[in-house]
């Protein structure tokens, strides 16, 4: 059971006691009758022959309040498409794929670049993306729920537990953020504990207190990929593409909402997905290009807010970042000790090496352009320059589907 | 014997004359087919570049007209499909003009008929894009007229008004066309009055009451104006 503490500017809803979940679900069955709620799952077909999708669909066939899922599904042939289909069919509610290769869903990506509108390469951002885009078309779904599909522990507590939040009227809430412990015999989550969390104070630190750098830092796994929101979020957000995803999202959300309308929730005990290698040589691939990409984010965000970055603050901040991180790990240290879990020092201390040379690639990719790559557009200006796009998406998901 | 030999040789030789005869016109056939697919196939990479010029296919997405060719169920880009109508456009004038150089008289009337036929199809395509874009002027006035009027029903209203000038715009067309004139100015006939018909009688009957109100109340009304009178005369 953890704590009741209220850390930084959002609430925390902790997992307090033995919640019921049967209690919770009967809730929810009731708000999603005036607040319908969609399940946004981003997969790649590599996932169908893994086990966690397999545990998810599981859990997913008992849950009872979710009015649709929309399965965004990359690197797929047409008779992968038709085996997706096949698989989630055991689903007995509305469950929709959208078909990235399909011969449709390509023609909508090539009427967006007609419009000179770049939604950004394939991955999770782009998937998610157009999923609010079919989910905005249908006009069914008040609330949208995230989650990854690589989720080995997942149960539909977790569901319910993200979506409670927003659905319920009484707590106002508009976004809400998941966060959990990802521990085995040892500590995982590495960029979070020794990335995020010690950049975002050497920011703290050199930059004062600036209100992203407040919002990010009062959330306990900012990197997690669980989350739900309000539709209207969707239609305004402009997300990156790449794995400054999250860190984005949450950039809009600061931008767009009072903190006081946000929160984060405990929403499991333990959590597993599959690890990613650092590759520290190579910062096209791996934990190494997640790194660069999120710090690349984070700098464009902070430079908005009116953060004037040089050389010289890069120098000092790789050194701040230097100091944070080894005084982070010194924690961690004592907290796998008490708690008997292994611990390699050698291993941390090579990734935050490996941290510090991402933060350095990112800086210098920010200084040579500091615009960068576009953020992918919101579904507003989207539908604004394309005004049919709406109906057209929602027809090649749903002619997919039949 | 000779008699003999001429009635069996005489149709071979009539059958080889003719076809001595006929071979340049299906020569002549086959060059302006082979030439009418080629001039087909150079019109449709010039029409290609110059739709891509005029940014054709942003356009079509802009004024909507990408969305309505989806919704039939056509997934290519509205430049390729232009330019391969204009393709199958030419490449079947072409096969008709190289047709009517086989001197047949049936083909020949074909032709003709083909080529009677070609103002009345466009004469349709025109009805059918013209009365699209009415219908969807008509359906979004009623929209907002109902809305505004607050009424509960009022996107499904705008969709039944839609439907019906769809199905009016489609009699319209295939009347046009010739296509069974008849069964289809039946069948108009039929649905339009029976729709009608519907209506009436459900308002009709569905009114009873509140026209029996009405007229009830319209008298009452004349009688109090009687009695002020009186009392003004008094």
């Amino acid at each position: 059971m953890s704590d009741f503490y209220q850390t930084g500017v959002v609430t925390t809803l902790h997992r307090l006691g033995r919640p019921s979940l049967e209690k919770l679900e009967s809730e929810l069955m009731a708000f999603s009758r005036h607040r319908p709620m969609a399940l946004v799952l981003p997969a790649l077909y590599s996932e169908f022959e893994a086990d966690a999708l397999k545990g998810i669909v599981g859990e997913l066939k008992k849950v009872k309040y979710i009015k649709e899922i929309v399965l965004s599904l990359g690197r797929a042939s047409d008779e992968e498409f038709k085996k997706a289909k096949d698989f989630m069919s055991v689903i007995p509610y509305d469950v929709k794929i959208i078909h990235n290769e399909g011969k449709r869903i390509r023609e909508i990506y090539s009427t967006f670049d007609r419009h000179d509108l770049w939604v950004g390469e394939d991955g999770k951002g782009r998937s998610t993306w157009m999923s609010y885009g079919y989910i905005i078309a249908g006009g069914e779904s008040r609330i949208i729920a995230i989650h990854d599909c690589d989720i080995v522990t997942y149960s539909r507590d977790m569901l319910a537990r993200l979506v409670y939040p927003v659905v319920n009227p009484a707590i106002d809430v508009v976004f809400c953020k998941g966060y959990y412990s990802r521990v085995s015999d040892r500590m995982h989550g590495r960029v979070t504990r020794l990335l995020i969390t010690p950049l975002i104070r050497a920011l703290q630190k050199i930059v004062g207190s600036y209100d992203y750098l407040d919002f990010l830092d009062s959330f306990r796994y900012p990197l997690a990929g669980e989350f739900a929101m309000i539709t209207d979020l969707a239609w305004i957000s402009r997300i990156p593409w790449d794995w400054g995803l999250e860190v984005g999202m949450l950039a809009e959300v600061s931008r767009n909402y009072s903190p006081r309308r946000v929160c984060q929730v405990d929403i499991a005990d333990n959590y597993e997905h599959k690890h990613q290698p650092i590759s520290p040589d190579d910062a096209k691939k791996g934990l190494m290009r997640m790194c660069v990409d999120i710090c690349k984010t984070l700098f464009r965000v902070l430079a908005a807010e009116g953060v004037v970055f040089s050389e010289s603050l890069f120098n000092t901040l790789g050194v701040s970042y230097l100091r944070f991180a080894e005084d982070t790990m010194m924690k961690y240290e004592a907290d796998a000790a008490i708690n008997g879990l292994v611990y390699d020092r050698h291993v941390e201390t090579k990734a935050v090496e490996a941290f510090t040379n991402a933060i350095k690639m990112a800086a210098k990719v920010f200084m040579e352009n500091p615009l960068g790559t576009p953020l992918i557009p919101s579904w507003n200006r989207v539908s604004s320059a394309i005004p049919g796009i709406l109906d057209m998406m929602k027809k090649a998901v749903d002619d997919d589907n039949r | 014997m000779e008699r003999f030999m001429e009635l069996l040789f005489q149709p071979l030789k009539e059958f080889w004359e003719s076809s001595v005869s006929f071979i340049p016109n299906l020569l002549a056939t086959l060059v302006i087919i082979a030439g009418g697919v080629f001039l087909a196939w150079l019109a449709r990479l010039v029409m290609t570049r110059v739709l891509r010029t005029v940014n054709f296919d942003r356009f079509c997405d802009s004024s909507g007209l990408t969305a309505v060719v989806r919704k039939a169920h056509l997934w290519s880009k509205p430049s390729e499909m232009t330019t391969r109508f204009i393709f199958w456009f030419l490449v079947i004038v072409f096969s008709m003009v190289g047709l009517s150089a086989l001197r047949l008289a049936t083909v020949d009337n074909l032709i003709a008929q083909f080529f009677l036929y070609l103002p009345r199809a466009f004469s349709a395509a025109v009805i059918l894009s013209i009365g699209y874009v009415i219908a969807g002027f008509i359906s979004r006035a009623v929209l907002i007229g109902a809305v505004n009027s607050g009424y509960h029903y009022a996107k499904i209203l705008a969709e039944a008004v839609r439907l019906l000038l769809i199905v009016l715009i489609l009699a319209m067309a295939l009347e046009q066309l010739q296509i069974a004139p008849g069964i289809v100015l039946a069948a108009f006939s039929i649905t339009f009055g029976g729709i009608v018909l519907a209506l009436s009688i459900a308002f009709g009957v569905g009114g009873i009451d509140t026209a029996k109100r009405m007229i009830e109340r319209r008298g009452e009304e004349d009688e109090q104006k009687e009695k002020g009178r009186d009392i003004e005369h008094l």
